[in-house]
């Protein structure tokens, strides 16, 4: 048996070997801790191995205006003991530099590259330091997070410079997919290098959605107003990054939120992962070429998102929280149509669920694809339905309650697979999950008198307290960090989604002799943007010869080995 | 007269069979997901002929969402001239109409219309299906338009008019403005609201 | 397979067909949907509420002399949060449910109102937000950089 993790127990094994400066524990599931600067590599590697903590997020805030330093903050979580803690480092304006921890936790690889982009905080020894977040040409010395640094001043870029894109093996042919003509989603951009049909590693470049949003949070908008700018990060699970956000400003205000309002939270949550989830069920659907799961699909979704529009009076950006709580009430004449549509949903699901998992060519194209084991989980800090697929059991609403977490009953669904077929089991049993508490949610509603929906709020927020809090969304864990600040603003507000770990460890599923027609089905089954696969350039190096493929190329690659299969099939 | 002339032309070169290409420069994937929910079985836009293509070289109208990032106006650019004539431009969202929340940070432009052309504005953060259906009926002709833009002003007394030519410059007098983008016209404490 | 198949079918026949018949039939939308903002010009008092929490700063306030006031809407980039009905003290503001926004001209999404005013000079603004967050630490408003309208 493990031994039970405390946070003093955490500090005490940290003090054995590290000089720990200042530490501080505002509740019994918090710990932040200060190192010296030398020693931070060595304080995340005994986090990281030893006390076997998952690596969630870096944080780099200019904290000159205030102490006149810089601050960088590592973030860690304990999920079996339900802790978070931060390994805090006071860094000197005239030596901006910090030993990059990157060779010990992999998973750490872009939030160095981001600080170093965005804060100006060289990281020595990162194994690729290459620029992350800004536009190409984006001038040398100019750091947007730093304090002055005008929200709106738009530099002039330098068009000469392009991405230091990698090096393909010899050899080897460089299929760019993305990012010029993005069709479905979000535009990124992957360079696959392929020998012949295999896949033999890839190059990544994103950031293309870079809107500023955390810069606009700590310098224009006030706590109120970031509620709503923070769920405009992601149209498909908003809810859960202004739920995230709004906790974290709880948490470091010290603000209760009344029951009711938590239940609410929670109920809404929850209605955003079963849209979420068929909407990726009918997306993998479509991507293997198998539209009948994509119609249906979304089928049964279509109610659920005219359920969300009558309830919160919006069908995505709900815009239903604030900082205390949420704005509006779900009403006994509303408990019936919401039960009437679990059902539904549930119904449906399951009988399109049963009628697909025997098509066995369908089935093909998932098994096997995109290993993922649970070591490369743990180096990556992959989270959510990624993580689960793999048997890794981290679940933030059990492992962190929040909202109405604590009250409700429900399992968290894991699968030992390692592939992509795993990862969409998983998902489809989330979805019965999630109609369970949904149904749970309206029983504790019904018990709960009506009241308040928004708790006591002080008069002021009190200056310099940092809150973190994460929530559980649909495709992992949302991480939220703010550090309070003055007039009505956070100081520093860092948002970690579930997909920036989770597509830093695609390269990790393309594994030796992977397919290129199974390159959009592992990337989808991250459930990232899918905008990837709907346009790709090959450059065959040995040839040289130029072509393009686009979507329907790609769909077709994709598609002809379904047919493949289909054909074996009735051998 | 001129605006009638296009739209019957549009109507006509048409008909029903609009392929659309679909781009996002920057969205957060909100109007994205309601531009493929219209092509599901309670929408089914495929009724009217219209059609999600590949390649922008097959298209006829150009459906753009998101605010336009700094990287993406090259592409965007490009994308619009991969487009044959006659094209339409159609703006998805709150974002790709005016910027919405991040209409003037460091990375973003803050509206296609600042890029390329744009023929079609449909707002909402974001729009629900049917408010996209409507969009692309209004541009083929099939739907009147519902809204205007109002200008309202008060009454504003005789005299105090005459008062005021006298006082008021001829241009409207900006105050001094703090980094954060805020009129400075004095201090007080946070209770005196 | 075949099972698998047949049962595929069976699904597709139970559902039927669905498809909506907008846009030839009117599609009223979900009670309590936000949509349109709409401005009720003789409520307002031109208090500046709703410029103070608007999300997306699209209304936008300037003091051209002190007795007009003129509020700007710039309804091209809202977010219909709704976050102006809910501050509003006069009912002025009103999300009507309306989504058939879809113009051929931006300018189309655009509110001015010239308010005759007097302004107080001790904040600067004429109402009690409902939370102490909204409380403005800060007085005055957002400068509305497009007031020769060059940009609308």
């Amino acid at each position: 048996m493990v031994q039970q993790l405390t946070t003093d127990t955490i500090l005490g094994r940290l003090s054995e070997s590290i000089p720990v400066i200042a530490s501080q524990s505002p509740t019994p599931h918090r710990l932040y801790i200060e190192v010296p600067k030398d020693r931070v590599k060595e304080a995340c590697r005994i986090l990281f191995e030893d006390l076997q903590g998952r690596y969630t997020i870096t944080v780099g805030t200019d904290r000159r205006p205030v102490n006149g330093k810089f601050e960088v903050l590592h973030f860690f979580s304990f999920d079996r003991d339900n802790i978070r803690m931060a390994v805090r480092v006071f860094l000197d304006p005239d030596d901006l530099t910090l030993e990059s921890i990157t060779p010990v936790i992999p998973g750490a690889g872009w939030a160095e590259r981001e600080i170093q982009d965005l804060v100006g905080i060289r990281v020595i020894g990162h194994p690729d330091p290459r620029p992350l977040a800004l536009p190409d040409g984006f001038p040398e010395g100019l750091y947007p997070l730093r304090k002055d640094y005008p929200y709106n001043y738009q530099p002039p870029l330098d068009e000469g410079k392009t991405f230091p894109f990698k090096e393909p093996p010899p050899d080897a042919t460089v299929v760019t997919v993305g990012p010029f003509f993005p069709v479905l989603e979000e535009p990124s951009q992957w360079r696959l290098f392929v020998d012949g049909e295999i896949v033999v590693g890839c190059d990544y470049r994103g950031f293309y959605n870079h809107r500023a949003i955390e810069k606009l949070g700590d310098s224009v908008l006030t706590y109120n107003q970031i509620v709503f700018l923070a769920e405009r990060i992601c149209g498909i699970c908003g809810c859960v990054h202004s739920t995230s956000y709004c906790q974290a400003v709880e948490e470091a205000a010290g603000i209760e939120v009344p029951l009711r309002a938590r239940v609410i939270r929670s109920l809404i949550l929850e209605l955003e992962r079963v849209h979420s989830h068929l909407l990726w069920l009918g997306l993998a659907c479509h991507i293997v070429g198998f539209d009948y799961g994509f119609m249906q699909s979304w089928r049964i979704r279509e109610p659920v998102m005219w359920l969300a529009e009558y309830l919160t009076g919006s069908r995505k950006h709900f815009s239903i929280n604030l900082v205390g709580g949420v704005r509006r009430d779900i009403v006994p004449d509303q408990f019936d149509r919401i039960l009437s549509v679990a059902d539904d949903v549930d119904r449906q699901t399951n009988e399109l669920v049963k009628a697909i998992q025997d098509d066995t060519a369908l089935i093909a194209r998932l098994k096997g694809v995109g290993i993922f084991t649970p070591e490369e989980v743990r180096l990556s800090g992959a989270v959510g339905p990624t993580a689960r697929g793999s048997g890794v059991a981290i679940d933030a609403r059990r492992d962190h309650p929040y909202a109405a977490y604590d009250l409700l009953q429900f399992e968290v669904v894991t699968h030992d697979g390692c592939d992509t077929l795993a990862r969409t089991l998983v998902r489809i049993g989330e979805i019965f999950e999630s109609l369970k508490m949904i149904r749970q949610c309206v029983n504790l509603l019904k018990d709960i008198p009506v009241g308040d929906l928004l708790g006591e709020i002080p008069e002021e927020i009190p200056p310099l307290k940092d809150g973190m809090h994460a929530v559980e969304a649909p495709r992992g864990e949302v991480f939220h960090y703010v550090l309070t600040g003055y007039e009505n603003r956070p100081y520093r507000w860092r948002v970690r989604a579930p997909s920036y770990q989770n597509i830093q460890s695609v390269p990790m599923m393309f594994k030796e002799g992977t397919y290129l027609a199974d390159v959009p089905i592992t990337l989808g089954s991250v459930d990232p943007c899918f905008s990837c696969t709907e346009r790709m350039e090959v450059v065959d190096q040995g040839r040289s010869q130029s072509y393009t493929l686009e979507e329907k190329d790609l769909l077709r690659l994709s598609r002809s080995k379904y047919r493949a299969l289909k054909a074996t099939e009735r051998k | 007269m001129k605006e009638g002339f296009i739209r019957k032309f549009h109507s006509k070169a048409f008909g029903r069979s609009l392929w659309v290409f679909h781009t996002n420069v920057g969205a957060c994937n909100g109007c994205d997901i309601e531009v493929l929910d219209v092509l599901t079985p309670f929408f089914d836009v495929e009724r009217f002929g219209i059609k999600l293509v590949g390649s922008p070289r097959h298209a006829d109208v150009l459906l753009v969402t998101g605010p336009v990032t700094r990287p993406m106006v090259e592409p965007l650019k490009r994308l619009y001239e991969a487009v044959p004539s006659p094209k339409l431009v159609v703006a998805i969202g709150a974002c790709a109409v005016g910027g919405c929340v991040w209409f003037d940070t460091y990375n973003v432009i803050g509206g296609v219309d600042k890029v390329i052309p744009v023929d079609i504005y449909i707002p909402g953060c974001p729009p629900k299906p049917e408010a996209i259906i409507y969009g692309v009926a209004l541009a083929l002709g099939l739907v009147p338009k519902k809204v205007g833009p109002a200008i309202e002003s008060h009454e504003i007394p005789m005299e105090v008019e005459d008062i005021l030519k006298e006082l008021t410059p001829s241009r409207p007098v900006a105050l001094p403005v703090n980094p954060d983008g805020k009129n400075d016209n004095g201090k007080q404490d946070g209770e005196g609201a | 397979m075949i099972a698998s198949k047949i049962r595929q079918i069976l699904i597709g026949k139970r559902a039927g067909s669905v498809t909506l018949k907008y846009p030839f039939e009117p599609r009223p939308s979900e009670p309590g949907y936000r949509g349109r903002v709409t401005v009720d010009t003789d409520k307002c008092v031109g208090c500046g509420g709703c410029a103070d929490v608007c999300p997306a700063r699209c209304i936008l306030i300037t003091d051209v002399s002190p007795f007009i006031r003129i509020i700007r809407r710039y309804l091209d980039r809202c977010i219909h949060c709704g976050r102006c009905e809910e501050v509003c003290a006069y009912d002025a503001l009103h999300l009507d449910g309306e989504y058939e926004l879809a113009t051929t001209d931006r300018k189309d999404l655009f509110i001015e109102q010239k308010l005759f005013m007097g302004t107080c000079n001790r904040c600067g603004r004429c109402y009690i937000p409902p939370t102490p967050l909204d409380r403005l630490m800060v007085v005055g408003f957002r400068k509305d950089e497009d007031l020769d309208g060059e940009t609308i």
